[in-house]
């Protein structure tokens, strides 16, 4: 079985897994953007929780980090 | 008649006797002026008329009910630094504070309530309010439902002088339709709005009632006069038997006589200014 | 309870506003996903590890699936929700969001238990999003008749929900940290995993719940095999929530 065949027959699992990802990171980031204060932690901490830890940054981000006033 | 009684009231967190006995009447129709010092147990008070804190001892009465604790009474409140849920717009506050009272037409209700305090019924969010715009929402919140009483904890003190005076404006405004009770401890917001006015100090109302009576037994009429030099301000205190702040003197006593014996010992005052009996000269004397 | 409703709905708006319900939606969705791929992938994997022996690898089935599936619930989704729910009571209690709504009438009951219902809203939800995308999945790759009761295996974990959410929601009304409800959450579900190491116990657990679904997919064990949990679970919930209430009562907004 070739490299391409393996990426394909698993396509199904890895395309709407890579959206919701994409999606959680989009958020994230526009968010902690727009959003100068959190509950902790600085701007450039929550950044790289929301773009790379996937897919608990964003959570902890919406639920314990993100400040609204 | 009055509106709100507190009868003997007495109230402890842990060992810190907070209110000791406390007696309070608050006339219907009246802007009481609350008056303390920072800590002296001014928004306790507030909280236990509202039936948000636990008695130790004794009655609050309003409008002829006893006020129990975790029972209210429709009271209107503005808390000192009062928090709103910063997601919501200013009209889907106040929706969601009519919805809790019934108040019936909440829809225009709201609106009219907006227009009364100035702020705008768009979809912007509290969270971007200034400290301003939070106390209007909070007074808009508060008479919402038509409350036969305003309690209003320390309102000015957060705000700019514009702010101030514009708050006090439209509390004013307010008067005619509720008594308002104002807990502060800025003398001249008492002075400007307020007719009655009680002084808490060591867990006790010291003093109370309608703000000129009580100028008028408290404090005496007073004079102040202003020399040249200091020398001569220090010269006229001793013969006077008063005390000389640089080149002024303030006696209390009968202005005419003193000036006589000053003439008489040819101690001339460059100035001389009568002294209005002011809440701030009271306020001294009570808490002293 | 005056303002139930109410607050309830103000939860929902809230929530919706701060992106959380979708957010929660997305994270379950992938765990959703995540269960039939790793079931999937195991024997690929186990392949690549060990090439040149020749060792006989087990086909993917359906259970190894919903084994996943559980494992991601129930490791990762309890404490998932255990962030979401922690901060609820707390938060209110930290910005003083509550005293004007108080003094206006609201019952502070009435918030412990919309502040319970939407927890419990988040959880059913949650569960059965990422139940959906694995059950679909599940039947496309492994049409297998190893799995005979999904449905059934899926009741006891939603259940234990129900006693879950009430620990979170007294941690949260105990202390102003917006932690204290997923420590307090994390301790209990510590000290019922030991609990169960004797045998007798185990038919009374709520932690049983989390730990009999696959025994109940495959048919081994049948529903009602574990009755008395489910009792224990309900009454340990009411409990939770009695003190919750009994905690706001006596604490300064």
């Amino acid at each position: 079985m070739t490299d391409f065949e393996l990426i394909k027959e698993y396509l199904p699992f890895l395309i709407p897994a890579v959206l919701i990802e994409l999606a959680l990171a989009i958020t994230g980031v526009i968010s902690v953007l727009r959003h100068p204060h959190y509950r902790f932690g600085n701007r450039i901490l929550w950044l790289l929780l929301v773009i790379f830890v996937q897919p608990f940054g964003p959570l902890l981000y919406f639920f314990a980090g993100r400040e609204v006033e | 008649m009055d509106l709100l009684t507190l009868t003997k009231v007495n109230k402890a967190f842990g060992s810190q006797q907070v209110l000791k006995g406390l007696d309070l009447a608050v006339p219907q129709g009246a802007i009481y002026g609350f008056v303390g010092e920072n800590g002296a147990g001014k928004t306790t008070t507030m909280r236990l008329i509202l039936g948000l804190e636990p008695l130790d001892s004794g009655t609050i009465t309003f409008a002829g009910q006893p006020v129990r604790f975790g029972q209210t009474q429709g009271i209107g409140y503005l808390p000192d630094v009062p928090a709103y849920y910063g997601d919501l717009s200013a009209r889907e506050y106040l929706t969601l504070c009519g919805r809790l009272t019934h108040t019936p037409h909440l829809h225009e209700r709201v609106g009219e309530m907006l227009h009364l305090v100035g702020l705008p019924d768009t979809r912007r969010r509290v969270h971007g309010f200034s400290r301003g715009m939070k106390q209007r929402l909070g007074i808009a919140s508060a008479l919402l439902d038509r409350p036969a009483m305003l309690l209003c904890d320390e309102p000015t003190s957060a705000l700019d002088p514009a702010g101030r005076r514009e708050f006090l404006a439209l509390l004013a405004s307010v008067h005619n339709e509720t008594t308002i009770l104002l807990s502060t401890h800025i003398l001249s917001d008492v002075e400007r709005i307020c007719d009655y006015v009680g002084i808490l100090h060591a867990g006790k109302l010291q003093v109370q009632g309608p703000l000129q009576a009580l100028l008028a037994a408290h404090t005496q009429p007073a004079t102040c006069f202003t020399f040249g030099t200091e020398t001569e301000a220090q010269t006229a205190a001793t013969l006077l038997g008063a005390v000389a702040k640089a080149d002024q003197v303030t006696v209390t006593a009968d202005a005419r006589a003193a000036l006589t014996q000053l003439l008489a010992q040819h101690l001339m005052p460059t100035a001389f200014n009568p002294i209005k009996a002011s809440l701030e000269q009271l306020f001294m004397e009570v808490i002293a | 309870m005056r303002g139930y409703a109410l607050i309830l709905q103000n939860e929902l708006i809230l929530a919706w506003r701060r992106y959380r319900l979708v957010v929660l939606a997305l994270v379950f969705l992938l765990f959703g996903i995540e269960a039939p791929l790793v079931a999937k992938l195991t024997p690929a994997l186990l392949k690549s590890i060990g090439q040149g022996m020749t060792i006989t690898l087990p086909e993917p089935t359906s259970v190894m699936s919903w084994q996943q599936y559980y494992k991601n619930m129930t490791q990762i989704g309890l404490f998932v929700l255990a962030i979401v729910a922690s901060g609820t009571v707390s938060r209110e209690l930290n910005e003083g969001t509550l005293v004007i709504l108080v003094a206006k009438g609201l019952r502070r009951n009435a918030v412990i238990m919309a502040k319970y219902t939407m927890a419990l809203l988040q959880w059913v939800v949650a569960l059965l999003l990422a139940f959906g995308v694995t059950y679909a999945y599940t039947a496309y790759y492994f049409p297998d008749e190893l799995s005979p009761h999904p449905w059934l295996a899926l009741w006891p974990l939603l259940w234990f929900g129900v006693l879950w959410l009430a620990i979170i929601i007294l941690g949260s009304t105990l202390s102003k940290s917006g932690f204290t409800g997923f420590l307090l959450g994390a301790g209990v579900y510590l000290g019922l995993t030991l609990l169960n190491m004797f045998k007798a116990v185990h038919r009374f657990n709520p932690v049983s719940l989390t730990n009999d679904n696959l025994a109940l997919l495959t048919g081994t064990k049948t529903f009602w095999s574990l009755a008395p949990a489910y009792a224990v679970t309900l009454a340990g919930a009411v409990a939770c929530l009695a003190l919750a209430m009994l905690v706001l009562k006596k604490r300064r907004l």
